[in-house]
């Protein structure tokens, strides 16, 4: 459980023949944050599909330490202390706000008890204390989306995979999230990897990044690095950018 | 279990109702009415149980009630009237005769042992799939009821079981499933098994085992299904298998849609409505027949009404009545908005 790094190695995954992903590798460590960065359709949301056993690969493998584990089912995975959340939210919606971060909690084998007063904490620490007896489905976009990273929380992850968890918010929000989600590390020793479109965000973040075109990685490094990097100007703006 | 304990109260208050009501206008009609009331309660309630926390249709619920019915029959009916009943009986069931109490203790445990070795491999289905497996395991059942003479009497009538349930017994019964249903849906496995019913995929990420968390609802729904099939049995005394099949189902169904399957609450109120719509328009069937309204005899206005009425609910309010909340947890919301 106290494995200090994720590592996807040479990881391909193919839909119908179609390579989505194409021998990528990239490692996370604990206590660190990744960006995960590149075009629509680059390939970023398979990846995390991929690590966490949503999707099968075609070739290569995921690691956590020194053990394989690819192959196995997305419930394994999470219980190995990889959480995650999803580019199209998906709480329960028909339960209570409070309900759905508890039940991370509860996978994970807190007694209901412990898991209650997880879930309260983690309330109170993502500004959702007010709405803990709504139901899912009647948050605002923003709201829904703070509760699936506290849900992800619950679990006490060791590793923490956010897919787009700003998509929506308005600026104060980001703002709020930021803070919340930069703290994290350290407070709670978890290696972090963030999709998101918001480049502002992702650089004010991010200590490396990891950049994706059409199921390759084209460059990766320090924020500085991959800003000047051709290849990534080119993915982002078109060759005749990258050239003027 | 805490924050359901006024659901709890509420509910058994409307069952303990229907009792006192019954006894205090002392009509053997209405009698008879709420025992059968009762034991449909502890019916639904099991099939809530199943498909309110796993979110997944069961046609195979009364199939259960049948397994419950006929074990505590074998169990129970008196030695010597087992020559008659069931003629084709095993040599070593012959001389059993236990207490109907015990019995039907036994069905319920029965029903679920059942469900335990049939289900298994079925509870990693869902959507359509489940719900037509569910359908063919209803089938099964039947036919199995149809053609184990040696145990069921085949499809002939089976007699001879002693009258054990009265109006008492079945509410006593009917106030612990909806106790028992409540403490199911606040359980460990209940808060799991409805993130399942809400978005599969989700809960796979927080590293829930749907299939076994599924598979254990459907047990503890059989033993409901048992033991209610156990209660009509000792309550009608004499039955054939085409009480576990279809119109039946049918009618369990339409009482769970009706009050809401995601709530006991709804499983409680919809078996409430459903039955005095039922007893209601059967009365006035015999009314119009009697009358000679029309040239010909009425048949078949409660089952087109209960139709309509559950395509209403369906479309008008799709979760039932009471679709999320239980009715404890609507009358604290309301009173804390009021302060």
């Amino acid at each position: 459980m106290q494995e200090s790094t994720l590592n996807a190695i040479d990881v391909s995954v193919e839909f119908a023949g179609l390579k989505a992903l194409a021998g990528v590798s990239l490692t996370l460590t604990r206590g660190e944050i990744v960006g995960l960065i590149g075009p629509n359709g680059s390939g970023k949301t398979t990846l995390i599909n991929a690590i966490t056993g949503q999707v099968r690969l075609a070739a290569g493998r995921v690691t956590l330490g020194d053990e394989i584990i690819s192959g196995l089912a997305p419930r394994q995975v999470a219980l190995k202390g990889i959480s995650r959340s999803f580019q199209i939210v998906r709480l329960f919606n028909n339960m209570t706000v409070v309900e759905n971060i508890e039940a991370a909690a509860l996978a994970r084998g807190d007694s209901l008890r412990a898991a209650r007063t997880k879930a309260e904490a983690l309330l109170t620490e993502f500004g959702l204390a007010a709405r803990a007896d709504e139901l899912g489905a009647a948050l605002s976009y923003g709201d829904k989306r703070r509760v699936e990273v506290a849900r992800a929380l619950a679990a006490n992850p060791s590793f923490l995979l956010l897919d787009e968890p700003a998509a929506g918010m308005n600026e104060a929000e980001t703002d709020t999230l930021l803070h919340t989600l930069a703290a994290l590390p350290k407070a709670r020793g978890l290696g972090l990897m963030i999709i998101d479109h918001d480049m502002g965000l992702i650089m004010r973040l991010c200590q490396r990044l990891h950049v994706l075109a059409s199921g390759r990685t084209i460059a990766a490094g320090t924020a500085e690095e991959v800003r000047r990097d051709p290849a990534v100007i080119e993915a982002y703006l078109g060759h005749e950018a990258a050239h003027a | 279990m805490k924050r359901h304990i006024l659901t709890a109260a509420i509910l058994a208050g409307l069952v303990v109702l229907a009792v006192l009501a019954s006894q205090l206008l002392g009509i053997r009609l209405y009698d008879r009415i709420v025992t059968n009331l009762c034991i449909s309660l502890v019916l639904v309630l099991g099939l809530q149980l199943f498909m309110g926390n796993s979110g997944i249709l069961s046609f195979a619920h009364m199939g259960f009630m049948g397994v419950g019915a006929y074990t505590s029959a074998v169990l129970s009916i008196p030695a010597q009237m087992k020559g008659m009943a069931l003629p084709d009986l095993y040599p070593f069931l012959q001389g059993v005769e236990l207490s109907p109490y015990l019995s039907i203790a036994i069905a319920g445990v029965m029903a679920a042992v059942v469900a335990a070795v049939v289900s298994y491999p079925l509870m990693r289905l869902s959507d359509a799939a489940a719900v037509i497996t569910s359908f063919a395991l209803l089938v099964v059942l039947y036919t199995v009821m149809t053609n184990w003479s040696a145990l069921t009497n085949g499809p002939r009538t089976l007699f001879g079981l002693p009258k054990a349930t009265d109006i008492y017994l079945s509410a006593f019964v009917a106030i612990l499933a909806v106790i028992g249903a409540l403490i199911f849906k606040e359980s460990r496995t209940g808060r799991l098994l409805r993130t399942s019913r809400d978005d599969e995929r989700a809960a796979a990420a927080i590293g829930v085992n749907i299939p076994a968390l599924r598979w254990r609802a459907f047990v503890v729904a059989a033993l409901f299904a048992g033991i209610g099939g156990a209660l009509w049995g000792h309550f009608i005394t004499s039955f054939s298998p085409k009480a576990f099949y279809l119109k039946e189902t049918f009618v369990i169904l339409s009482m769970l849609v009706i009050g809401g399957a995601n709530t006991v609450t709804g499983a409680v109120v919809g078996t409430f409505i459903v039955t005095i719509a039922y007893e209601g328009l059967r009365g006035l069937e015999g009314v119009l027949n009697e009358a000679k309204v029309t040239g010909e005899p009425v048949i078949g206005l409660t089952e087109i009404v209960l139709a309509l009425a559950m395509i209403a609910v369906l479309i008008l309010r799709p979760g039932g009545l009471f679709p999320t909340r239980e009715i404890g947890a609507l009358l604290r919301r309301r009173m804390e908005t009021r302060k």
